[in-house]
């Protein structure tokens, strides 16, 4: 009964598998090979073991860009929290609902570097926050929001959650059309109040788009690059402050010319992506078989 | 017939009486005394335009300068920011530059933010073009040159081509003793001000700052005035360079070997800066960024007293803020310690391994010659680099617009220019120290470090990469 091999489905498969090999396995393994060499881009580059990695280990900034990254993952529990809240308010039949839902959406369409860009204007010295500030008795004197330490991150970390609101709403709200009427018709029989019915019946429901928003929207912090960009005119906040894993990638290989020593912190955030995706595909998986 | 005959005769005789009659009444006219006016011809010039078809004389056309350059050659020209505003100056060059030398074709790309990545990359994937338009304020001559990715024109470009730019042009960014562009067009270290703010805080124009130090004062006094902060910007891509000239520091030992920028000049020239954001009298923001254009952006919405660039870029006011046009001044930059108020501006390289060297040359040449420089001068406020585009009219009429204005000592300025920054030790990578002044002296200015500890740290670091 041994069956006869067939070249057909391999022919079928050559196109899908050599544009994978050369837009992203050569890639990969070029990135890997560089990241062992002094390059910089202009010229050819140079074998040097492991000296990037070493110097890696003992480049502040590179810590600083890391433990800024993992901050920028505290988007990812706001946003689903927030776009859940969302999602359950708009989820209701009432006249003129699509037009709310539409609005929440507008963001994402604007696209993170016209939304930046507004973003930098309002948060000026002379911009539309201050001015609202000072009118108001808040502030005495207009702030440099972007140009204090402080503010850099947290200001990004707003203005990327302000832009993935209205996607993962819409995820959530798809979850929650699906959820059965029954279900909250006899959590109400059982005596829930509002809060509870949907603590105890839209949760448990939402799970499958909760863990999907987890994978996407974590991986998403992560690689944060446009908003810092934006923000901070190119050179990632005063003092670094604003300076993710993947800025620091983009200043190492494109303003310092230090492609190899770039290449050796791209292989450090493909670890960490891949730890990421494998935990939460895990936990995905999980939760599917405990249902 | 009788009748009709009769008729006839009757109504030729009709006709005669009345065309013989007079057409009005009758009336006796009255004795008139009559001048009379004798009209004698005068002599009187008369132009008579002809169109005349000028054939012209064969010979050598003035403007190819270049000789033997190769027959058949299809070069690559990378300008940058120069699309679409001047399409049709750099089209009309071309197409002069073809007229003298046919063999030659051009192709011309214009590139823009993206300027320095593509080129990186171009040189990386072997296919650079062979002309570039290079900026020597950003030091980028230097830059390439140093990497050996440009051609040394000394023995290829004849002493009377290179005696047509202002010496000091000429020799700026120099590698090796060798020189590796032509001078091209050059900017007005100019303020623009904006008069309306001066005058709320209690100056005119012609109180501005002529020295550098006295920049945190008139800052001060502003502020408190007016509540307008200063939009003042370091030149993060070559710090270095701003202390030369602001601070008169010596950066490099006169052997060249080592770094030597935490001097007590350099610690003045950083405290400069320190006190002026301890002060709040300065936009941190603008302060630190790497793009000119956010220090423009904030001066043309009108929120800022005065703005360092070129009388070029007057235009993107009068574009953006056409309001604000009608407030501008335009005063001499403040001169800094070193006496030398800066280098040029742009440049044309053309690249090393060339396959058209002469053609490349000839096409670098032909828009840096005196005649191109002066066609692109009269539709933008830039300055030639060379001495002999100053002698036509253009430049002794007086100023009209405000972009103008600096017209009258432009020559004078621009021979003074001079790139006084020395080389750096030999195997750094200016992008490499500057990254290390950059972080240290932020360090200094958000971060209440001590200057003079933060640059000799700096120093430190920068001289293990000359070690490395």
């Amino acid at each position: 009964m041994s069956k006869k091999f067939s070249l057909t489905p391999y022919l079928f498969l050559t196109p899908a598998l050599l544009v994978i090999a050369v837009f992203v396995l050569y890639p990969i393994a070029a990135v890997v090979y560089y990241s062992f060499t002094d390059y910089s881009i202009s010229t050819p580059p140079i074998w040097v073991g492991t000296r990037n990695f070493q110097q890696l280990a003992q480049d502040p900034i590179f810590w600083q860009a890391l433990s800024h990254s993992f901050i920028y993952l505290l988007v990812t529990p706001t946003l689903i929290v927030l776009c859940i809240i969302l999602a359950i308010v708009v989820n209701r039949k009432l006249p003129g609902i699509n037009a709310f839902r539409a609005m929440y959406y507008i963001p994402v369409i604007s696209g993170s570097i016209a939304v930046g860009i507004a973003w930098r204007l309002m948060l000026d010295t002379n911009g539309l926050l201050n001015s609202l500030l000072i009118s108001l008795g808040i502030l005495k004197e207009p702030t440099q929001w972007l140009a204090e330490p402080a503010y850099t991150l947290p200001i990004a970390m707003l203005l990327t959650t302000w832009l993935g609101l209205g996607y993962y709403m819409m995820i959530f709200l798809a979850g929650l059309q699906n959820i059965p009427e029954e279900l909250y018709d006899a959590a109400l029989i059982d005596g829930c109040n509002h809060f509870q019915k949907h603590w105890h019946v839209s949760l448990p429901g939402l799970r499958p788009q909760i863990t999907f928003v987890a994978i996407i929207s974590s991986l998403a912090a992560i690689e944060v690059f446009n908003e810092i960009f934006i923000l901070t005119g190119g050179l990632g906040g005063v003092l670094n402050s604003g300076v993710t894993i993947v800025f620091y990638l983009w200043r190492q290989a494109f303003r310092l010319q230090h492609a190899g020593y770039a290449s050796a912190v791209a292989i450090v955030l493909l670890v960490i992506t891949l730890v990421f995706s494998i935990v939460n595909i895990r936990r995905l998986e999980r939760g599917e078989e405990t249902e | 017939m009788r009748k009709s005959a009769l008729l006839t005769v009757l109504m030729i005789i009709a006709v005669v009486v009345s065309a013989c009659a007079p057409a009005t009444t009758p009336t006796a006219p009255p004795p008139v005394q009559q001048t009379v006016v004798v009209t004698q011809p005068v002599p009187v010039t008369q132009i008579v335009e002809k169109q005349v078809v000028v054939t012209p004389t064969p010979g050598p056309n003035p403007e190819a300068v270049i000789q033997g350059v190769e027959s058949n050659a299809e070069i690559h020209f990378w300008t940058f920011y120069l699309s679409p505003t001047f399409d049709p100056y750099i089209k009309d060059t071309i197409a002069r530059f073809n007229q003298a030398y046919p063999d030659v074709k051009v192709d011309w790309e214009d590139h823009q933010a993206t300027f320095q990545d593509d080129l990186r990359n171009a040189f990386a994937a072997g296919n650079a073009p062979d002309v570039i338009n290079l900026s020597i304020s950003e030091g980028w001559v230097s830059d390439y040159a140093s990497q050996g990715k440009l051609l040394a024109l000394d023995d290829v470009v004849p002493a009377d081509v290179k005696s047509v730019y202002f010496p000091n042009l000429w020799d700026q960014q120099g590698v090796g003793g060798k020189h590796y562009q032509f001078p091209w067009y050059q900017g007005i270290h100019v303020n623009l001000v904006n008069t309306k703010i001066l005058t709320d805080a209690g100056f005119m124009a012609a109180d501005f700052p002529a020295k550098w130090e006295d920049i945190p004062a008139f800052c001060q006094t502003i502020k408190t005035k007016t509540g307008t902060l200063c939009d003042i910007r370091l030149t993060v891509n070559d710090i270095l360079s701003q202390m030369v000239y602001e601070g008169g520091v010596k950066i490099v030992s006169d052997d060249g070997t080592k770094f030597t920028f935490d001097s007590p000049d350099a610690v003045a020239w950083l405290k400069h800066y320190v006190d002026m954001v301890k002060a709040g009298t300065v936009d941190k923001t603008v302060l630190v960024t790497d793009q000119d254009r956010t220090g423009l952006d904030l001066f043309t919405s009108g929120k800022a007293a005065f703005y360092d660039t070129g009388p070029n870029l007057i235009r993107e006011v009068r574009a953006n803020n056409p309001g604000l046009y009608g407030y501008l001044a335009v005063v001499p930059s403040p001169v800094g310690k070193s006496g030398v108020v800066g280098k040029g501006l742009m440049a044309i390289s053309v690249k090393a391994d060339t396959k058209f060297p002469k053609a490349s040359i000839a096409l670098a040449q032909f828009f840096t010659n005196a005649k191109s420089m002066l066609e692109f001068a009269k539709i933008v406020a830039i300055y030639p680099s060379t001495p002999a585009s100053y002698d036509d009219p253009f430049f002794s009429a007086p100023p009209v617009a405000i972009e103008d204005s600096a017209k009258p000592y432009a020559k004078d300025a621009i021979s003074k220019l001079a790139d006084i920054v020395p080389s750096l030790p030999k195997g750094v990578k200016q992008v490499d120290v500057n990254n290390i002044v950059l972080q240290a002296i932020q360090q200094a200015l958000f971060n209440g470090a001590d200057p003079q500890k933060t640059l000799s740290d700096a120093v430190a670091a920068a001289n293990k990469l000359i070690q490395q």
